[in-house]
């Protein structure tokens, strides 16, 4: 489904937000990702948004064992590809506004 | 198996639904929709162990590279300086990585110019089968502007070497000491990695006057992407830090929101990169 400029605009900046605690490692992280993949819940980005917010709920951001930091890296590959999505969104001319 | 870059074995340990994670990118390749993605090259790849804990070994590349219909990739060595700061070791293995991968590695040497023994090092390098040079101003504490980078650019310039350096993440503008660079090695050939990321408004005009300045597109900002010329810029993932989906997926939607013809992306995707390791010029727009 085409993201509105609401939507995208939103899930840009709540993506953003997920990236920096990612690589900073903050607990944070996991509730942010939840709010992501509520904004992007039933939109095209909506997948991979999801499954970055489970993978997240399974890892403490502070593991540092191999498996953790995989996980770790997955997520963040997960929420850039949604970024990125949304971002295209924004740039190619988002849909028609659907809730006003 | 290795899924969004990460060893399933690994995955599966930490919890992660990996058939759910493997559909998802598999639903990201079946988008891509890339003319020319078969000749392909990934213009930034490390390999061998970082001191931050990422690693990437020549099989493991070679692997996601055919998983990817990835030709040919550029290679240097990760965070790992050893003990004489140069890279010796690494660059060395680099070096023999690329001897046993029959032509889909090109071996690039990385250097730390702030420290004795670059040159030397470079040297080595070269007799080894190297064809470009790596610099990490972030990783190695240097600034482009530095005379001592100056030095070991015109070597590689002088050597008919690209340079790929680091460009982007940090506090430091980007646009201005690249410049500086540029105006002091002339006749170097410098690929700013990551598009410049963090200093895009400046970046963007430096390109518009420097007509040899590439930029590859590793873990670069769409919105930076959209507005360089194409004939500029060259795919990169930066495996092990990024993976290959999400890589080209970015080439993509920045074609697809720029409007790129079938042959700039063509360009992008490896017919730059083979001009900036070759003679051929730059695939037009």
């Amino acid at each position: 489904m085409a993201l509105t400029a609401i939507e995208a605009v939103r899930l840009t900046a709540s993506l953003a937000e997920c990236e920096m605690a990612l690589v900073r490692r903050d607990p944070v992280a996991p509730a942010l990702l939840a709010q992501a993949a509520r904004h992007a819940d039933g939109l095209s980005p909506g997948p991979l948004t999801a499954a970055a917010a489970r993978l997240a709920r399974a890892v403490d951001p502070a593991d540092r064992t191999p498996e953790a930091s995989a996980a770790r890296k997955v997520v963040q590959a997960l929420v850039r590809a949604a970024a990125m999505e949304a971002e295209a969104a924004l740039l190619a001319g988002p849909g028609p506004e659907r809730a006003r | 198996m290795r899924v969004w870059g990460e060893e399933a074995a690994l995955l599966e340990r930490a919890g992660a639904d990996v058939g759910g994670l493997a559909a998802l990118e598999r639903d990201l390749d079946r988008a891509l929709d890339l003319p020319g993605r078969d000749g392909a090259v990934d213009a930034h790849v490390h390999l061998g162990r970082d001191a931050d804990g990422h690693r990437l070994d020549a099989a493991r590349l070679l692997a996601d590279l055919d998983r990817w219909r990835i030709a040919a990739a550029v290679c240097f060595a990760a965070d790992d300086p050893g003990p004489d700061g140069q890279f010796g070791p690494a660059n060395a293995a680099v070096l023999e990585a690329a001897r046993r991968a029959e032509g889909r590695i090109v071996p690039f040497c990385r250097v730390d110019p702030s420290r004795p023994g670059a040159a030397r090092a470079m040297e080595r390098a070269g007799a080894g089968g190297a064809r470009g040079l790596k610099l990490h101003p972030v990783a190695q504490r240097f600034r482009p502007e530095d005379p001592a980078v100056a030095d070991v650019v015109r070597e590689a310039a002088a050597r008919g070497w690209p340079v790929t350096i680091h460009a982007g993440y940090g506090a430091r503008p980007v646009a201005g000491p690249i410049g500086d660079l540029l105006d002091a090695a002339s006749g170097a050939r410098l690929v700013l990695a990551h598009a410049g990321r963090g200093d895009a408004r400046s970046v963007a005009r430096l390109v518009a006057e420097r007509p040899g300045l590439m930029l590859d597109t590793s873990l670069a900002a769409l919105a930076d992407l959209v507005a360089l010329p194409p004939e500029r810029l060259c795919l990169g993932s930066d495996r092990p830090y990024g993976e290959h989906g999400t890589a080209l997926r970015l080439v993509a939607l920045a074609a697809r929101v720029a409007g790129w013809t079938e042959r700039a992306v063509a360009g992008v995707l490896g017919g730059n990169a083979r001009a900036l390791l070759g003679a051929a010029p730059a695939v037009a727009a």
